[in-house]
């Protein structure tokens, strides 16, 4: 769906952003692409839905080349949520939805309301405009003006923010519904999380370069110190061991009465983040 | 591209609307007309000047009923230092002798000319009239001309740019970066809107202030120079409106057009200034080319038309450049 290879581009004479990076994105796939601020994740996101030019390298969407890409086909196909629910704000949720549909072919479209109600979107705030809305119902109306079309590619970014946690597991539940269905999603967040539970491999972006790019799963068992940490009652004593994995294939190798929990102390995509790309979330 | 167009066009007037636009023009209109009708046109027949007459023995029988006659020299000392723009005619003696307070000596020898041309209203008037129109309707025509030029260029260029500041600040411009719609339909729809609304402007302005008879004839050379006026000032205030952060820094370069761009344009054209550079403005050349079009005269050489043409489809490709840097800008 997606190949880059060797993605240069600079702001200016002087400013280079993105130094060289390589990757794929196959059809149907979570790709997350995660990084600090300043990254290049943003200008990423921009050249491939067109909206920067001027880069270096090649790089390819729907097995065309972007330069003959961005065409008004490619824009039916592709859906991009921004950070911010960008919106009209005089108009209600509606008239927005219908406005930035009208855009597309009437074949291709959603039901606006039906769609609402799979986001969950409060129906007394359907004829309302979108200046009373708060931001996780702008997010949800932003999310619908993505999905009305049926895209085949998504561009999400930060798709969670702003909304309460039930919210963030609705939005996590309709990104993994459009995966069954052949959609594929190319995810920017910061939300180590939403990373770990939707991508099916991910890249840690830092200063312009991919620092590291596979599966959550592997890139965690990669640094993971394979240890485990066993907590249990001796003596009618509380106590805590932390023990090399392989040690466990005998038992446990040491005397107590009662296991109470077994911890494994694999690192978390957040710890992988830092590692990766020298610098916490921010 | 037509159904694109049609759906920008109609949320560009659903914003337009909300911003009370429309509304804002229509009371424009109303102010103006009212002006004219019952302000400028009633001031400019007003007397110049009062012109008293002192004549105890009637040796000045052809005198034109303007003037107002006193009856004593002290009450003509009183009237001139009340009314100290009066112009005062002692004939006591026979032979009238002008008497005014000094004020500039160009302005005195008028004063002073049009006195006697009330004491001889039918003697030695011959200069020619040129011209079919009559003075009431050539005044018509030139306020007319010259509050049209204002509206278009302060309320036209301020109105683009309140409409495209709301959406700069909602980030919906962003938006049509990824929607499947040529870019240059979003500035031609906001554009093609503001000449609608000055077209229209125009038309009902001239209907409303010169009279349906004479604007038939003028009204299409009129409207050409209205939209070509209309235009330039619509895309200069979207490329502002992307260039500069927001409506302050917008209404500082309004100012510096206002008194940098109409004001040397106005002098040029209404009064005896003379600049040797004004031919080379852009925008004395419109105002002059709507006057024209106002008094049956419209420019007819293919060079004004070609260079405004070119102005225009450069500005239009700048405004694209701006346009798309604003959409690829950070949220």
């Amino acid at each position: 769906m997606i190949e880059v290879k060797n993605l240069t581009f600079s702001y200016g004479k002087d400013k280079q952003v993105l130094h060289g990076l390589d990757f794929t994105v196959e059809d149907g796939e979570i790709f997350g692409f995660l990084g600090p601020n300043g990254s290049g994740k943003s200008t990423t996101q921009k050249i491939l839905t067109g909206i920067l030019k001027g880069h270096g390298g090649k790089v390819s969407l729907f097995g065309k080349d972007i330069a003959t890409a961005h065409t008004q086909d490619f824009f039916q196909k592709t859906g991009v949520l921004f950070e911010f629910p960008y919106l009209y704000s005089n108009l209600n949720a509606v008239d927005n939805l219908k406005y930035f549909s009208s855009f597309y072919p009437t074949e291709q479209l959603r039901d606006i309301e039906e769609l609402l109600e799979v986001l969950e979107f409060k129906r007394d705030f359907l004829r309302k405009p979108v200046s009373s809305y708060s931001k996780g119902m702008r997010q949800r109306v932003s999310m619908a003006r993505v999905l009305i079309s049926n895209p085949k590619l998504l561009f999400l970014d930060e798709p969670t923010s702003g909304l309460d946690p039930s919210g963030a597991v609705l939005f996590r539940k309709i990104i993994e519904e459009e995966r069954r269905k052949g959609t594929t999603v190319f995810l920017t967040t910061h939300n180590m999380l939403d990373a770990d539970l939707l991508c099916d491999r991910v890249a840690f972006v830092t200063n312009g370069n991919i620092a590291a790019l596979d599966t959550p799963k592997k890139l965690k068992e990669k640094n993971s110190r394979r240890r485990v940490k066993i907590c249990y009652l001796y003596q009618d004593k509380r106590e805590e061991k932390t023990i090399e994995a392989p040690e466990l294939e005998a038992g446990i190798p040491f005397p107590h009465d009662e296991i109470i929990s077994i911890h494994s102390e694999e690192p978390t995509l957040e710890d992988m983040f830092i590692q990766y790309t020298g610098r916490g979330l921010s | 591209m037509w159904k694109n167009f049609i759906s920008l066009f109609k949320k560009d007037c659903q914003m337009m609307i909300a911003g009370k636009f429309f509304l804002l023009a229509a009371g424009s209109l109303l102010l103006y007309t009212l002006f004219i009708n019952f302000g400028y046109i009633k001031f400019m027949k007003a007397e110049l000047y009062h012109v008293y007459l002192y004549d105890p023995q009637g040796t000045q029988p052809q005198a034109s009923d303007l003037i107002y006659p006193v009856i004593s020299l002290e009450e003509l000392d009183q009237v001139l230092a009340t009314d100290t723009t009066g112009i005062g005619i002692d004939a006591s003696s026979g032979t009238p002798n002008i008497i005014l307070y000094f004020g500039s000596e160009k302005v005195d020898r008028h004063r002073a000319d049009y006195a006697r041309s009330l004491l001889y209203p039918d003697n030695g008037y011959t200069a020619k009239t040129v011209g079919v129109n009559t003075p009431e309707l050539k005044q018509r025509k030139e306020i007319t001309c010259e509050l049209l030029f204002i509206e278009i260029v302060a309320v036209g260029f301020l109105g683009i740019a309140s409409a495209l500041f709301k959406e700069k600040q909602m980030g919906v411009i962003r938006v049509h970066a990824i929607l499947p719609l040529k870019k240059s339909l979003f500035i031609l729809s906001k554009i093609i809107i503001f000449l609608f609304a000055d077209l229209i402007f125009a038309a009902l302005m001239t209907v409303f202030n010169i009279g349906v008879a004479d604007t038939i004839h003028i009204l299409p050379a009129v409207l050409v120079q209205t939209a070509i006026l209309s235009l330039i000032m619509a895309l200069v205030g979207f490329g502002c409106t992307m260039l500069l952060n927001d409506f302050k820094q917008f209404s500082l370069a309004y100012l510096v057009i206002a008194i940098f761009a109409a004001t040397p344009v106005f002098l040029a054209a209404n009064t005896s200034i003379k600049m040797a550079w004004i031919g080379w403005h852009p925008f004395y050349q419109i105002y002059m080319g709507l006057k024209n079009a106002y008094f049956g005269t419209p420019v007819t050489d293919p060079v004004y038309y070609i260079c405004f043409a070119c102005g225009i489809a450069v500005l239009f490709i700048m405004i694209q450049i701006a346009f798309r840097k604003e959409m690829g800008k950070e949220g």
